[in-house]
């Protein structure tokens, strides 16, 4: 593994409040000076991204810097624009006296839990996708860890349910074959190649049309776990905090990741105290965070990590950022020349 | 009997011989067929019974394909009337 941005899609992680956002901020704008085309995506319900940036960004692709453009998606409009599809075609096949019914039904499914959660995840395969066209890196500034977890292995579940819809259209479809074999009795059928229906189109156009909507999900699913699964391709970068919560959180993150097969590229550890901050308060405080810091360096050990210190002053504009980025960037060079080395003989 | 009546008779008693053998099979296949038809109308209108399903966001894109069926369904189930308090069909 060369460069983190040989990479196309990077994923930044970790507990609420850990400093995910900065991150992924301070290592868009360092890709976008190397050149690299970057889209940063916000995927927190609660988006800070513009706040960072001090840009009004929202859910379209705003410019930030040179290079570097940035969105918050808004899964509820998201999902709001799913719905709204349902509806049409669901319009035109009902008499309008039942299009007061539709809309109350398709309401109460924009409400029911997942459907904004699968809206967003269906906004990041498609990014993940299509926007390699555009952009030559994706930094997806990800939720707090379960949220992320839970959006990364959806792919995976889904393509087991669309698997098994397909599955049992297929054995529809089968019995339906065996019927025509007995002479199948075509009047009793509808378009469906149901039996019991009233209709006598064509049976297959309908199958046909489910089987399609099936296939396009499946291939949607399939290919999202794909990228996601691929470390040619993505990156995950955790975030975390040299306190006992976020240690205990970022591990059990990364077994999940692990058994997703989600390629993880290392660790930054944020807000360290810096060498020169005195007193005794803080002088006990750097003890304790020196028995953390110890254990994330044995827990974590085959990880690339990053260090970071704790600022004087807020995280703040392009400045500050870049000075983040390159800290950043120098510490993973770093990391790889020793890891170099010490393979060397 | 000339020979086009004879050989009419003779494919109708085929067609009977036939029937006599294929019409159970053809019974037990369509039930099988209509159990499996069923169960997938399940699948994607269960969201709407209030039976939790975790692609409710993408059957809900299969419900229009299906929805001239939903009559039939839900009144072979058992139902006389639509089982959905907000989704009247009949």
């Amino acid at each position: 593994m060369d460069h983190l941005f040989d990479r196309r899609i990077i994923f930044v992680g970790g507990k609420g409040g850990v400093g995910k956002t900065t991150t992924a901020g301070a290592l868009a704008l360092m890709a976008g000076e190397a050149g690299r085309s970057t889209l940063l995506v916000s995927t927190d319900p609660a988006h800070s991204l513009g706040d960072v940036f001090d840009i009004r960004v929202g859910n379209k692709e705003t410019p930030l810097a040179p290079n570097l453009a940035g969105l918050e998606i808004d899964p509820e409009a998201e999902a709001e624009r799913h719905i709204a599809t349902v509806k049409m075609s669901m319009k035109s096949l009902v008499a309008p006296k039942m299009y007061g019914e539709i809309d109350r039904q398709l309401e109460l499914a924009r409400h029911s839990p997942g459907t904004v959660e699968a809206a967003l995840l269906e906004r990041m395969a498609d990014l993940m996708s299509d926007a390699k066209s555009r952009f030559d890196l994706l930094i997806f500034d990800t939720a707090p860890s379960g949220h992320t977890i839970r959006l990364l292995s959806l792919p995976e579940v889904l393509s087991a349910w669309s698997d098994g819809m397909l599955g049992q259209r297929d054995r529809s479809r089968r019995l339906g074959e065996l019927l025509s074999v007995f002479g199948r009795d075509h009047s009793r059928e509808d378009e469906f190649g149901m039996i019991g229906g009233s209709k006598e189109e064509a049976d297959d156009s309908r199958d046909g049309r489910i089987q399609d909507i099936l296939l396009t999900r499946r291939r949607k699913f399939h290919r999202a776990r794909a990228l996601l699964t691929d470390p040619a391709v993505t990156a995950f970068l955790m975030v975390l905090t040299a306190e006992r919560l976020p240690i205990l959180e970022t591990r059990k993150t990364l077994d999940l990741l692990a058994k997703f097969d989600v390629p993880v590229a290392g660790m930054i550890v944020n807000r360290l105290l810096p060498p020169e901050a005195d007193g005794g308060f803080l002088q006990e405080r750097r003890a304790q965070e020196q028995e953390y810091r110890d254990e994330i360096d044995r827990t974590f050990a085959h990880l690339q990590r990053v260090y970071l210190n704790l600022l004087s002053h807020d995280v703040h504009g392009v400045e500050t950022l870049l000075e983040i980025g390159r800290a950043i960037l120098r510490q993973l060079g770093q990391a790889r020349e020793d890891l170099g080395a010490a393979e060397a003989p | 009997m000339k020979w086009p009546d004879f050989k009419k008779k003779l494919s109708d008693w085929g067609y009977l011989a036939s029937e006599v053998y294929h019409a159970p099979y053809r019974g037990a296949v369509a039930r099988a067929k209509r159990d499996q038809d069923d169960l997938f109308m399940l699948l994607i209108f269960s969201e709407m019974m209030g039976v939790p399903n975790p692609a409710a966001y993408y059957t809900l894109e299969l419900q229009p394909v299906l929805l001239e069926r939903f009559h039939e369904w839900h009144t072979r189930m058992g139902m006389e009337h639509s089982p959905l308090d907000d989704f009247k069909c009949c």
